[in-house]
């Protein structure tokens, strides 16, 4: 791919997946080689929402190309886009300028379950790239065709093939219907709350969490990531509506299984397991899908 | 730009990553790390903004008729080595006194305090002395070592979990996930502390005894495990010395006598000693609550008296667990900035210090020097004339503030460095601006006793500079210390004075850190103390007898107020409260009452109250809440608006010099 990447590279700023201090992270990269096949330590979403940053002022976004995302990860952006893709004048100026290029995994990572949720073989993508041996196959979007002129075409039959022996090596979990099965009194809400310590780890390492809070600091309005499991979180004069954290961490899965797949048919979770993975103390989202609901 | 360092915040002392390639920074936690396993609290990931702060101080100011002026950094530099040497000089060197930080790297402290005794004072101390200066001088003189007998990797390997005076899921929480993971796992928990903290809601057991009577309690746990028979014979007999003299003392706190006192049902006690004799290993973790009392000394040599008697000391998922405020209160203290002792806990008085005569080439002072709690009054009294502190807020955080404030109008020379203009910078006449801990390299020490690298992540706003190389110019003025031209050769330095940390180097604690003692015999440091023996051969039982906290309630004073954190504050609020989630989660100072206290009072939520103690008043909101139970109340003490250690009184605990923070008499009025 290192044709195309040099062709890219004449008209993006080039980042991608590189090994630092032992973990997989996203920084600038100067050729291909650079990149890291393994997983990344996070989903980039800084790339299209900055973890702090003033409102008061957007600047001209340069064209950034980001190699090495993990499909799971780029799943994410595709959900997002449905809540704030023209509405969120910062995310969408960079999501407009910013060209990902997702690796699908070979084998199952530990603990994900993408299948559940159509992964890993992505139906949306900018550049998506399955390693055979030595070489890649590539689907590439109409967008960023030119860059691939000399590579060969695939029609996904490859594609399709390899995204039914992956599912086969990663069963999908029962999400259809969770939506309906999930109850509000459950008592899976007050045992996560026993343990939950309000890190906010699950929100920060989502592909799929945009929520911000907004201050003003002197003479900048700033917006700064924000978690649903903190109690100022869509505070108001009379405090919290969603008193007690059980409540809270209730609201996160609600949004995820429930809110979001009734108002944009989509469930907001990738199956990425970086919440399970974050979580210090093993909350995992898996149990809310598989929990038996109707037997408590 | 991507950078491993350290958190700055408590002394868990999670590495994590800072990486900005231009895209806002990213903090992850370090997957690699055996503290914290890629996971982080929310001080972690939301609490760094501060070092973007528009308010951090950026050059050097020195007070002219009441207002800072702005002054070069050499103008500064010689002010303040003129002044001190003038003091010195005149009123010689017991007339000056220094404030080391536990917020600092070990390099850091390691430069003040060998300034201070250069200069010919053990006038040196910081604010362990106001933490866990019970853990050192109890712990050393109990087991030989001040410090963490295991790792927190070993606390998977507890079958009980003995957790007293320690919010552990607020205060150090990544260490308090391990409990509560523990817990989920089937294993047991006892939780004892006078409020409803998370870990109690999961406990085996809850002992909600009274404020102040750890020993009674503790004691009355002991008695069980004898009368039952459970206690370690082999142990006792192996390893121990003075079993029989302290039996005796354990014989008098039947639980149904103690109960009076405790406020603990008798089976819960026998339930609670059951459960810490017979699931081992058992660890012990402990805090603030069991130190900042009078007789804080007496509780951590209690706790270690129940780690002997259980055999729980030496062994992996067993042992005692003093978990340390600050990142680098254990490094701190390491490094002698204590005014007992100097580097590796030499006391003052040993002939030991001929080693360090001879290594910084001075005749040194024997004597022990004041500690934090007593400057101020010495200030006061008017022996003491200086004082230099460095990255610490006292009037804050030090119990009895009139009294504090009165000492500091009273100095001649009050210096301070720091990142903000604090109160207590505001009282200086000279500000020298320091650097974070993210803008600069050493080492933190944390509450396991392992020795990590912190790393640059962001350049010093203005003319801030590294407290390292601002010590390093004062030390050259005032104590003819030579130059040191980076971390690096401070640290040399501190592996020839500390034998502990000996066989550290940069290079050989980097990336995941190294356990002390390290040195030839254990090059690759040490997980578990005391596995074999104990530095002072036998481990030593202290008889302990309960005695009362030093202020009891009466008609007029009815309540019980303890002091402490939050989950999303530190200290006295300098950092956390100048990060944006955070101070939105807990904006202003509060009291915690009961449902029943606020019913007898008329109060109400987020009404605003007057607490009065036998020392002073302040102003601030209810917060009714089931985590106190009636009679007590909880103020904690991150808010310079509403300075809840006004209220706190000064009796010290005599063997270490500790205030009691956590009892206090009090009434609220409406």
């Amino acid at each position: 791919m290192s044709e195309a990447f040099i062709a890219i590279s004449k008209d993006f700023e080039m980042f991608g997946s590189v090994e630092r201090e032992g973990e997989i992270i996203f920084d600038r990269v100067g050729e291909f080689d650079e990149i890291s096949e393994g997983r990344s330590r996070y989903a980039p979403k800084e790339f299209l929402m900055q973890r702090n940053e003033n409102v008061l002022l957007l600047k001209q976004q340069e064209k950034k190309a980001v190699f090495g995302v993990m499909s799971c990860d780029l799943k994410g952006f595709y959900l997002m886009d449905k809540q704030v893709l023209g509405k969120d004048p910062f995310y969408t100026e960079r999501r407009k300028n910013t060209l990902f290029a997702n690796f699908v995994c070979n084998e199952p990572c530990e603990g994900g379950f993408c299948t559940s949720f159509g992964g890993p073989v992505l139906e949306e993508y900018d550049v998506q790239a399955l390693r055979s041996g030595e070489k890649y196959h590539l689907l590439v979007s109409e967008k960023y065709d030119k860059y691939f002129r000399n590579y060969e075409r695939e029609d996904g039959a490859f594609f399709s093939k390899f995204k039914l022996e992956f599912g086969s090596k990663m069963e999908a979990l029962q999400v259809d219907g969770v939506e309906n099965r999930i109850t509000w009194n459950s008592g899976l809400w007050k045992e996560f709350a026993s343990r939950c310590i309000s890190c906010g780890a699950c929100n920060f390492s989502c592909p799929t969490c945009y929520c911000f809070d907004l201050y003003d600091d002197g003479d900048e309005r700033k917006r700064e990531w924000d978690s649903c499991i903190l109690s100022g979180f869509t505070s108001s004069s009379a405090g919290n509506n969603r008193k007690d954290l059980d409540e809270r961490l209730r609201q996160r899965f609600y949004h995820k299984f429930v809110y979001f797949k009734k108002s944009k048919d989509e469930y907001l979770c990738t199956g990425c397991n970086r919440c399970v993975e974050d979580c210090p103390v093993g909350i995992d989202i898996k149990e809310v899908i598989n929990h038996n609901y109707s037997g408590e | 730009m991507s950078v491993l360092t350290v958190c700055p915040y408590c002394g868990t002392g999670c590495q994590l990553i800072v990486n900005d390639p231009g895209t806002g920074e990213r903090v992850i936690g370090y997957s690699k790390s055996p503290v914290n396993h890629g996971k982080l609290c929310i001080k972690g990931y939301s609490g760094l903004s501060y070092n973007f702060s528009r308010e951090r101080l950026k050059h050097p100011l020195i007070k002219k008729n009441g207002e800072f002026l702005r002054v070069s950094w050499e103008e500064a530099l010689n002010a303040t080595s003129t002044r001190l040497l003038e003091i010195i000089r005149k009123f010689g060197p017991d007339s000056v006194a220094f404030q080391s930080s536990a917020k600092c790297t070990n390099e850091e402290n390691y430069l003040m305090q060998k300034i201070a005794r250069m200069i010919g004072t053990n006038n040196i101390d910081h604010c362990a002395r106001s933490c866990h200066s019970p853990t050192a001088t109890g712990l050393i003189t109990t087991l030989g070592a001040g410090a963490a007998t295991g790792s927190i990797k070993s606390l998977e390997e507890s079958k009980t979990y003995f957790v007293i005076g320690s919010n552990t899921t607020e205060q150090h929480p990544i260490i308090g996930t391990a409990v509560v993971s523990g817990r989920k796992n089937g294993k047991n928990l006892v939780v004892a502390d006078p409020r409803k903290v998370q870990l109690a809601e999961i406990a085996s057991i809850h002992l909600q005894f009274n404020p102040g009577t750890d020993v009674a309690l503790l004691n009355s746990i002991m008695f069980v495990i004898l009368e039952e028979h459970l206690e370690d014979v082999e142990f006792i007999k192996g390893r121990t010395q003075g079993f029989a003299e302290f039996k005796k003392e354990i014989e008098k706190y039947a639980p149904e006598i103690t109960e009076g006192i405790t406020g603990v049902k008798p089976d819960a006690i026998r339930e609670t000693a059951r459960l810490i004799a017979k699931g081992k290993p058992t660890s012990i973790l402990y805090a603030m609550g069991i130190t900042q009392h009078i007789h804080g000394t007496e509780n951590v040599m209690s706790i270690s008296n129940l780690a002997l008697l259980t055999g729980n000391v030496g062994v992996r998922g067993a042992g005692i667990f003093p978990l340390r405020g600050q990142n680098n209160v254990q490094g701190s203290s390491d490094m002698g900035a204590l005014s007992e002792w100097y580097p590796g806990y030499v006391p003052v008085d040993s002939p030991k210090v001929g080693y360090l005569e001879d290594l910084w080439k001075r005749v040194l002072p024997r004597k022990k020097g004041l500690s934090l709690s007593e400057m101020f009054d010495a200030a006061a009294d008017g022996s003491l004339k200086a004082i230099y502190v460095m990255g610490e807020n006292p009037l804050v955080t030090e119990a009895a503030i009139s009294d504090v404030e009165r000492g500091v109008d009273n100095l001649d020379l009050f210096i301070v460095q720091d990142i903000f203009m604090t109160l207590t910078a505001g009282m200086a006449d000279i500000v020298l601006p320091a650097s974070t801990s993210l803008e600069k390299e050493g080492t933190f020490t944390n509450t396991e006793r392992r020795i990590q690298k912190v790393n640059k992540v962001y350049e010093s706003p203005g003319e801030a500079r590294p407290d390292w190389w601002i010590l390093n110019e004062v030390g050259r003025r005032v104590a003819g210390m030579s130059n040191y031209g980076s971390p690096e050769e401070i640290f040399e330095e501190i592996g020839r004075s500390v034998p502990s940390y000996s066989g550290a180097t940069y290079d050989n604690i980097y990336p995941i850190g190294k356990q002390w003692p390290i040195n030839s015999d254990y090059p690759n440091g040490t997980e578990i103390l005391h596995a074999k023996s104990f530095p002072i051969g036998r481990g030593k039982f202290v008889p302990v007898r309960y005695g009362p906290a030093a202020e009891t309630v009466s008609e007029e004073y009815n309540l019980i107020m303890t002091t402490g954190r939050n989950y999303f504050h530190y200290h006295s609020g300098t950092m956390s409260r100048r990060a944006d989630l955070l101070s939105r989660e807990s904006p202003e100072p509060y009291v915690e009452i009961s449902a029943e206290d606020a019913r007898l009072l008329g109060i109400k939520n987020s009404q605003t109250v007057t607490i009065e103690s036998r020392h002073g008043s302040i102003e601030t909101k209810a917060r009714i809440t089931d985590k106190v139970p009636k009679g007590v109340v909880f103020v904690p003490f991150h808010y310079d608006e509403s300075r809840v250690n006004r209220l706190v009184g000064k009796a010290l605990d005599p063997l270490s010099k500790i205030p009691e923070f956590k009892v206090v008499a009090v009434r609220l009025l409406v």
